[in-house]
């Protein structure tokens, strides 16, 4: 009996050491796993890095989709790091999550290399943008900022100057994008200002056969001896030819909306065609210092009007206008006339020492070419 | 002598049992994340985006933290706590920091809206005593033009501080600014040639 009980007691002594055997063993082989298995810890650190370097070359604007794939990569991988986290320890696979890490961090460095060039790029084009906003900008000033242009047209000149400077402070500040998207405004500006001078200008040199044709009579009617006025309004210039020579040259200003033929009183319109001084003014018998009254409306002036009348172009209420002449009050830098010619008054006393009743007076749009009046500019 | 090693195996099956229990640091965690969004909410993003950015990157690293942690047989979230801990303090700075900095936007965009003002009242008075001379009145036309755009800037400038842009209406402000400031010296560069 005391030997069963003792042989009993040693197998369950031997079960014991067993199983606490096998226990431990178990627990080693588990450890031993564990602690073989590769954590993303690791993988994870530098992707985040990765993605913080990407963000400090925003690539978030310039990258903008890599950098997106980028972070959704991350957060997945982080997802399943705590999936595998939440399984038993010895289920556990980090194989995804630091596939998903490494490939988040590539696509990060992706990025950034990206966002760098693009950002590089982006200056450059900027830059190369204000340069050639700055070119219009000058065109304009050369070119188009005295004529008389719609108010559109100048409002629309401005507001580019006002973006470009908008834009010039984006670019500074280092916002690209903002930069970009501003002297794009500047540019639709510029350019509808631009073109839109620019085809004013170039439908008025429309005419420019039939001023040449104008100027050259007047140059040889003076070759006589006789002297012969010639005004060139683009030029803003008043010219005494004789002998085919001019011998005298006076700045001059004429009504607002120069750039047109006269065709109907209060246009404010001066007249292009010949014409001849019909009556002197002396001091006194003009409201402008002197005067020399033109014969406007002439023959081709009144054959142009009816005809413009008859076909609606003018109001059937309006005149013709008259009592265009070559007067005095000048020099004052605009073209504030009702239609008649501006001239200093010490040019007119000078003027009128020279000319009198009857000299043939020839008002052009311009003597020279659209090509030598802008100086061969490009616009 | 049997007894004791019984229980000194119990005891240490206890705290085996308690230190592998140890739970996520939720509370820490949720703290945390709402005062991220709390900052972000308060534009720290716009206004300070560095230290917006550190402030996520923290985050990030904190729950990196977390799941070194759970990933051990016993874990323990002591580094993840300390960093979420940093987070919801840094939090803190980084709200204040960007309120402060909206303060100065702003303040510095009001501060140029009334220069500008002045600048304009004071150019409007220029162009009157301007020489209307070569260029004449078609330049100082364009001029008027000028101040005319810068006077609505100022006015569009208002109304994005209204509705709260205030990077917007400083760069825009700055803008006109300049152009006021190139205007009086151009009106006062031809005054002085005029006398």
């Amino acid at each position: 009996m005391i030997v069963m009980v003792l042989k009993r007691k040693r197998i369950l002594k031997w079960l014991l050491v067993g199983t606490l055997s096998l226990f431990l063993v178990a627990v080693t082989i588990s450890v031993i796993i564990v602690s073989q298995r590769k954590l993303p810890t690791v993988d994870l650190k530098l992707a985040r890095e990765s993605l913080s370097t990407a963000k400090e070359a925003e690539a978030n604007v310039y990258a903008e989709k890599l950098y997106k794939e980028s972070l959704e990569m991350y957060e997945k991988a982080m997802r399943y790091w705590s999936i595998e986290n939440s399984r038993f320890i010895l289920f556990r696979d980090y194989t995804n999550v630091i596939i998903l890490a490494k490939r988040s961090k590539s696509k990060s460095e992706e990025a950034e290399e990206k966002s760098i060039k693009l950002a590089d790029n982006l200056t450059k084009d900027v830059e190369a943008a204000f340069i050639n906003l700055g070119k219009k900008i000058e065109l304009y000033n050369t070119l188009f900022k005295k004529l008389p242009l719609p108010k559109s047209v100048f409002d629309a000149h401005n507001k580019s100057k006002m973006f470009l400077s908008e834009s010039k402070i984006a670019h500074e500040s280092g916002k690209l994008k903002e930069a970009e998207i501003l002297f794009k405004k500047a540019d639709i500006y510029i350019n509808h200002s631009n073109n839109a001078a620019a085809k004013m200008l170039r439908d008025y040199f429309n005419n420019y056969g039939k001023w040449k044709s104008l100027a050259n009579d007047a140059i040889a009617a003076s070759r006589g001896g006789n002297k012969v006025i010639l005004v060139d309004k683009v030029a803003h210039k008043l010219y005494v030819y004789q002998s085919g020579k001019a011998i005298r040259s006076y700045d001059a200003e004429f009504g607002p909306n120069w750039m047109a033929h006269k065709e109907r009183a209060g246009d404010k319109a001066t007249p292009e065609g010949n014409y001849r001084v019909t009556v002197e003014k002396a001091n006194g018998n003009s409201g402008y210092y002197k005067a020399l009254l033109l014969d406007y409306p002439n023959a081709e002036d009144r054959r142009m009007f009816a005809i413009n009348k008859k076909n609606g172009l003018i109001s059937r209420r309006s005149g013709i206008g008259n009592l265009i002449e070559i007067h005095g009050n000048g020099g004052k830098g605009f073209d504030w006339t009702s239609g008649c010619v501006g001239l200093r008054d010490r040019d007119m006393d000078d003027l009128c020492r020279l000319v009198g009743s009857g000299i043939r007076v020839t008002i052009v749009g311009s003597i020279e070419p659209l090509s030598a009046v802008t100086k061969g500019l490009d616009f | 002598m049997k007894s004791k090693l019984m229980v000194a195996i119990a005891a240490m099956g206890i705290v085996v049992l308690f230190s592998s229990c140890q739970k996520v640091p939720q509370a820490e965690v949720d703290a945390a994340t709402a005062a991220i969004q709390e900052v972000k909410d308060a534009g720290a993003d716009l206004y300070v985006p560095e230290a917006y950015q550190a402030l996520v990157d923290s985050m990030k690293s904190a729950n990196e933290k977390i799941e070194v942690a759970k990933a051990k047989w016993f874990p323990n979230y002591t580094k993840a706590k300390e960093t979420l801990a940093f987070v919801s303090q840094n939090a803190v700075d980084t709200k204040a920091k960007s309120e402060a900095r909206k303060v100065e936007l702003k303040a510095e965009t009001e501060a140029m809206i009334v220069e500008v003002k002045a600048l304009v009242v004071e150019n409007t008075a220029l162009i009157a005593k301007a020489p209307r001379g070569k260029e004449g009145r078609e330049a100082l036309e364009a001029i008027k033009s000028d101040l005319a755009v810068a006077e609505t800037t100022v006015t569009e400038v208002e109304a994005l501080l209204a509705n709260g842009d205030l990077i917007g209406s400083n760069d825009k402000i700055k803008a006109a600014k300049e152009k006021a400031t190139s205007i009086k010296a151009e009106l006062e560069e031809a005054i002085a040639k005029k006398k």
